[in-house]
């Protein structure tokens, strides 16, 4: 496939207002999806831009495109979701096929239930799906962040009482 | 006032920076997913995701606006233009959690948020409105109603819009015959067949007026000139109108008045219809700072951003009625990204050779850089170019002379320059003879 002809293909998503397109033939495999809330990526390495792009302009965004065959997800192609977040490169790096827990609110970061209650989870502990992992404080509301999976904690990336962002990193987790 | 959060993006988003870092205020800008490498992003003090691609989960989602303000410790929150800039409760909200909400108060929003308690505010202060009737329920007052109002009327469905079960009717003898079809299109297009009617004003000039407030004075900033849309989009604005000094004078300070009645604080803009014989009628207000705002700021010196910063401090108004002073003219056109010659289709694409215009009277605002992604969640907007000159003939030669100098290009990219390049060239355009309906009638388009 050519740049070209992958542009086509990406113009013509936008165009249609198709989100999601799986694409295979003998030589490759391209899946490309459009906006959409996908919580939990796992990007090529590689692709992920770096955390902070430096204000020097212009900043080339990467475009993916050279090799065929290493297509999917096509970051910074037109019209595509990249769902890179800060940090989220040098965190994959301590643990290939860890799962990242991504905060999903804004809010303040708390690993306990109260000042002075344990945290709800250590590195090395064992978690099930659907167990509280920590507390996004938003608005002065609690909410409960749960597991997707179930596996290990490997790293807990955020410090209690740190803000958070929409899509940051907060937990690694090697799935079992 | 020490960091300001802001909840918009794009262009609108750099002017707030700007602006803020000018004052010595700090800046946080809130971005979704899709503009982590956005310029206002880049440029900010800080910055803090909010949400994903879709406005409504991240610059419509008040939760995590407040959050954002709370965890980076933002005192206030500019809202720009669009998203939450007309929300009364989310003003109302910021109140609560103490950040200074930088633009009119709930109270102010609320009093000219929908047409109707608009109309009702205006008649209360004194300034027209187009006239018209409510739901009518006989031919009979139908044609008393067109009587008193003078042909030509048009007929309107109370469900309705996009034309549907509209009417123009120039004579009686056209009246009841129209009524029916009306009832009847508006029936077919609504399932009510309910219609009112209004004064149809021919070929009219859109003329709106900048104001600031500060609760107790008002002070308005002349008007601008936004005749040149299509279908309801503002493509090229300029100020001063062509209109008469007394038309001119009169718009305004109905407009002042008007906002004056309500307490208005900040910037805000009053949208008038004027008709040939130059008698005029309030639409709507806008409470917020509007897309067109650089052209005032060309020709008046002041900063309108700048001083809805002050307002929102509590600084009272600075400036008497009679120091502002207008000089010269100012055009602007906005730079869409949209393909004119395919019915303004948005057009995304990267951005690959990017030169701005310059020189003199040239301003540009644009959050465009060399290799940026146009991401295709929001509005078209790219860039607003802004001419000023002494008079309005050297300010559409310099607007012509700017556009011959840019260059936006990219893969598949178009964008509305061409347009607008015929819109100067336009001998009725030239002449000043513009009215909302230019573009479909002498552009046919």
């Amino acid at each position: 496939m050519t740049p070209k002809e992958l542009k086509q293909i990406l113009q013509a998503l936008v165009e249609h207002g198709v989100s999601e397109l799986t694409l295979e033939t003998p030589d490759y495999k391209l899946t490309v999806r459009r906006g959409g809330e996908v919580q939990v990526v796992a990007l090529p390495q590689g692709i992920a831009a770096p955390a902070a792009p430096p204000p020097s302009l212009p900043t080339p965004a990467p475009t993916g495109v050279s090799a065929p065959g290493n297509l999917a997800p096509a970051a910074g192609a037109p019209g595509l979701e990249a769902q890179e977040a800060k940090g989220a490169k040098e965190a994959k790096d301590e643990c290939a096929g860890c799962v990242e827990v991504r905060a999903p609110i804004v809010g303040t970061f708390y690993r306990a239930p109260a000042p002075d209650a344990p945290p709800y989870v250590e590195e090395g502990d064992r978690v099930e799906k659907g167990q509280v992992l920590c507390i996004i404080e938003a608005m002065k509301l609690m909410n409960e962040i749960e597991s997707e999976v179930s596996g290990i904690v490997k790293k807990i990336l955020v410090k209690n009482g740190e803000p958070v962002e929409y899509g940051q990193p907060l937990f690694l987790i090697q799935p079992l | 006032m020490k960091k300001v959060l802001i909840a918009n993006r794009g262009e609108i988003a750099l002017r707030i920076i700007r602006a803020a870092k000018e004052l010595g205020i700090k800046t946080v800008v809130a971005h979704s997913t899709a503009d982590e490498k956005s310029l206002p992003v880049l440029l900010a003090d800080e910055a803090i995701c909010i949400g994903p691609p879709p406005s409504g989960q991240s610059y419509l989602n008040i939760p995590n606006l407040l959050s954002a303000a709370i965890v980076t410790g933002a005192d206030a929150i500019h809202p720009g233009y669009g998203f939450l800039a007309e929300n009364a409760t989310f003003a109302e909200m910021c109140r609560d959690h103490g950040i200074t909400f930088i633009g009119p108060t709930p109270e102010n929003m609320r009093a000219l948020g929908d047409k109707a308690t608009a109309r009702k505010v205006a008649r209360e202060a004194g300034v027209p409105t187009v006239p018209g009737t409510d739901e009518l329920t006989s031919v009979e007052e139908a044609k008393r109603a067109a009587q008193e109002i003078g042909y030509p009327v048009i007929l309107k469905a109370s469900a309705g819009g996009g034309g549907r079960g509209m009417r123009l009717v120039h004579t009686e003898e056209e009246l009841e015959r129209a009524v029916q079809q009306a009832q009847e299109e508006a029936r077919a297009a609504f399932g009510n067949p309910a219609i009112y009617l209004e004064k149809y004003i021919e070929e009219p000039k859109h003329i709106e007026i900048q104001v600031l407030g500060d609760g107790e004075n008002v002070i308005h900033l002349w008007e601008r000139d936004c005749s040149i849309q299509r279908r309801h989009q503002k493509l090229l604005e300029e100020a001063p109108s062509t209109l008469p000094w007394e038309t001119r004078k009169a718009i305004a300070e109905a407009a002042a008045r008007l906002a004056r009645h309500v307490g208005y604080v900040s910037a805000g803009t009053l949208e008038f219809l004027v008709d040939k014989e130059g008698n005029f009628y309030f639409i709507e207000m806008n409470t917020r700072i509007q897309v067109e705002h650089p052209v005032t700021e060309m020709i008046t010196g002041i900063d309108l951003v700048q001083a809805q910063f002050r307002i929102a401090m509590g600084e009272k108004l600075w400036l008497k009625q009679e120091e502002v002073e207008v000089r010269g003219h100012a055009i602007e056109v906005r730079v869409n990204a949209e393909d004119p010659e395919k019915g303004f289709r948005p057009s995304i694409g990267k951005v690959e050779t990017l030169l701005f215009p310059g020189g003199p009277g040239i301003r540009v605002d644009s959050h465009l850089y060399a290799g940026y992604q146009i991401p295709p969640h929001y509005d078209s907007l790219i860039a607003k170019i802004i001419a000023w000159a002494p008079t309005r003939e050297e300010a559409i030669k310099r607007m012509e002379r700017a556009l011959s100098e840019t260059v936006i290009e990219g893969p598949g990219l178009k964008t509305t320059i061409p347009f607008h390049q015929k819109v100067l060239q336009n001998a009725f355009f030239r002449r000043g003879a513009v009215y909302t309906n230019f573009v479909a009638r002498r552009m046919e388009m």
